[in-house]
């Protein structure tokens, strides 16, 4: 996920660190608890820190392994550039924990694989059609998912939809680009957002089951 | 056979590569290009990607066409949104 700290940055991660003005004087007091979804961060338990590194160092090893073919002479600089790579999470604001459901992510990869080739064919046709169809406007909708992960998700994910694109987000509110305003944005998103929630192991919005 | 197959993808991925670019031709404004650019040329790098990975020999080269189309993926959906938003931002202060 790092591929997306810019957005991350932008959307919550100012508001976090506005939250913490001394991080480190906080009491240890609710350090332990593990509620997966927004969590003003309190002081990052030691385990979990060492765990979070050793995991990027193990999943950079592998991927640096994968691309230099196991070379032992490319750990010249395999061995600076992982352990660089690792400590980079640690200069931004600590993300709120998130986890994964399996089956969540397998629905939404399938899922999401038929809507990109829906957008990219529906774009593609408008592309090479006479009258290109376009009817564009921006909309506002307001950002009901947790800050972190399950928002960058969401946000990454309505780009490649057909027909709408994520502008600019202001605060809890996503600005949402559309190539024709006669399509239904909300039902669209609304289940997006189930999807995600899915994804993530978050409890359903009951406003937005459908 | 499967080499046809592999063509065959790696054919329509760049069919996609090319509504992308007459997309970004084409469209009234930077917002609609974005469309064009991120959707389009996603769905090609993906199928061509999928094409090379049939002709792949090792399952490492496998995992490095897996790797290339992920980054590709996310950064074009970042990137369009960073897009987006600036041309947001720089046409808000030329209007004020």
């Amino acid at each position: 996920m790092s591929a997306t700290t810019p957005l991350r940055l932008n959307a919550s991660a100012r508001v976090q660190s506005l939250t913490r003005p001394d991080g480190h004087g906080l009491p240890q007091t609710d350090a332990a608890q593990t509620v997966p979804a927004i969590r003003t961060p309190e002081r990052p338990n030691r385990l979990r820190v060492v765990r979070r590194w050793l995991l990027s160092v193990l999943v950079l090893s592998a991927i640096w392994g994968v691309l230099t073919g196991w070379r032992a002479d490319s750990l010249i600089f395999g061995i600076p550039a992982v352990l660089l790579g690792a400590a980079i999470p640690f200069l931004f604001p600590k993300p709120p924990h998130w986890r994964l459901s399996l089956r969540g992510a397998l629905v939404f990869a399938l899922w999401f694989a038929v809507q990109s080739v829906r957008g990219a064919v529906d774009v593609a046709l408008r592309a090479f059609a006479p009258d290109m169809g376009l009817r564009p406007c921006f909309r506002a909708c307001p950002l009901t998912l947790p800050p972190g992960a399950p928002r960058v998700m969401f946000v990454n994910t309505i780009t490649l939809l057909p027909g709408t694109l994520s502008a600019e987000i202001m605060g809890d509110t996503l600005i949402v680009h559309m190539l024709d305003a006669r399509a239904d944005l909300d039902l669209a998103l609304a289940d997006l957002e189930a999807r995600i929630r899915a994804f993530f192991a978050l409890p359903q919005n009951p406003e937005h089951s459908t | 056979m499967l080499e046809l197959f592999a063509a065959a993808l790696i054919a329509l991925g760049t069919a996609f590569f090319i509504a992308g670019t007459v997309g970004l031709l084409r469209f009234p404004d930077i917002y609609c290009r974005l469309h064009a650019l991120t959707k389009a040329d996603g769905l090609g790098l993906a199928l061509i990607a999928l094409g090379v990975a049939l002709l792949a020999g090792s399952a490492g080269e496998v995992f490095r066409i897996a790797l290339v189309w992920f980054f590709v993926a996310v950064a074009s959906a970042t990137c369009g949104h960073l897009i987006a938003r600036y041309a947001r931002q720089s046409a808000g202060v030329g209007d004020d």
